[in-house]
């Protein structure tokens, strides 16, 4: 009777870690929430905003990595807001971080820079 | 006793094996090894569906398991506004174009293009169906060719939790009548992406930021 209980408990632990998901590589916060709220609503651009900097500001305090993709996102809320110098600041970390960006954020970087920074990528079309 | 044992155990193992995954047919991966893409340009979905938030709801949901498979995703929304400023934003002339012009322009590996097949909630009195249906192509943007493909459909049916009687019906029509005025498709998408890029043998092979980048060829 013991060895069926022993049997069963290895058949429970082996039915619970056999789908047990992989622990996750990124903080992302509540980045696919506060995305789909604001795609509910694009009048809560602020909103987002200060999700994806409460995440960044979580992340930077425990050393951990935020998903690929946040620092961009937040720099180019930062750009739509007319605040440059953070939306550059935060394009530059998203190059550091993951250098398959340069390309892109080098582009944003010179399009915020510049007089014109509206249209960001405009720079890009030639 | 012995019997009893080993049929408990026989069991165990094929509800492990088949706990997780059915192994559908290993897919082609030999254009993708060819290249091994390291980076992915999400752009905006076509809709096939009635719902013309779809693609918007959905785009939110595809960055984290991409990201988490080990690949370096694009900022979806970033991106998305920014081709809507270059008169990018008509999803079927860009998934039309040339993915080596979006791969030039951005600096991507490979384009993910992204059909919404379905996105619905059929009401039928006592039991509301919802679907999401997606087809998945990643195209090289070196060479414009397709590295992978995939299709997934996920539905939701509640479960008729009446203890049957008059008020159990009324229960389940009500509940289906909620479902259908505020049907929830994220879940459903999200775990169609899960399936789509992490089942071994359809989905896709480990990115370059997972530890079994390149080890993983039994497999994809």
């Amino acid at each position: 009777m013991m060895k069926s209980a022993r049997i069963a408990l290895l058949a429970a632990t082996l039915l619970t870690t056999a789908c047990a998901t992989n622990p996750q590589k990124y903080a992302w916060g509540t980045y696919d929430h506060s995305l789909y709220v604001y795609y509910k609503d694009p009048a809560k651009a602020a909103a987002l905003a200060q999700s994806l900097e409460a995440t960044i500001s979580a992340a930077e305090k425990t050393n951990a990595i935020v998903g690929p993709g946040i620092y961009a996102e937040y720099g180019y809320l930062l750009l739509q807001q007319g605040n440059n110098t953070a939306a550059i600041d935060s394009f530059r970390k998203e190059a550091t971080l993951w250098p398959e960006s340069k390309v892109f954020m080098n582009h944003m970087i010179q399009a915020a820079s510049g007089p014109q920074h509206k249209t960001a990528a405009k720079g890009s079309q030639g | 006793m012995r019997t009893l044992s080993s049929s408990l155990l026989t069991i165990a193992a094929l509800l492990t094996l088949g706990g997780c995954v059915t192994a559908p047919p290993k897919a082609n991966f030999t254009q993708f090894r060819t290249e091994n893409p390291k980076s992915i340009l999400v752009v905006p979905a076509i809709n096939k569906s009635v719902d013309v938030n779809a693609p918007d709801y959905f785009l939110a949901t595809i960055s984290e398991p991409l990201a988490e498979r080990g690949y370096y995703v694009f900022p979806v929304n970033m991106v998305r506004s920014v081709m809507a400023d270059d008169g990018l934003n008509d999803a079927n002339l860009v998934h039309s174009g040339d993915p080596r012009r979006l791969g030039e322009l951005f600096g991507a590996d490979a384009i993910m293009y992204i059909s919404i097949e379905r996105w619905d909630a059929k009401y039928a009195v006592l039991s509301t169906t919802v679907t999401v249906e997606l087809n998945y192509t990643l195209k090289s943007s070196h060479t414009g060719a397709t590295l992978w493909h995939n299709h997934e459909t996920k539905v939701y049916q509640p479960q008729a939790a009446s203890g049957g009687g008059l008020a159990g019906l009324i229960a389940d029509a009500v509940e289906a009548a909620v479902t259908k005025a505020a049907p929830n498709y994220i879940p459903l998408a999200q775990q169609a992406n899960a399936h789509a890029v992490d089942t071994k043998g359809t989905g896709l092979p480990a990115g370059p930021h997972d530890a079994l980048y390149l080890k993983d060829t039994q497999d994809f």
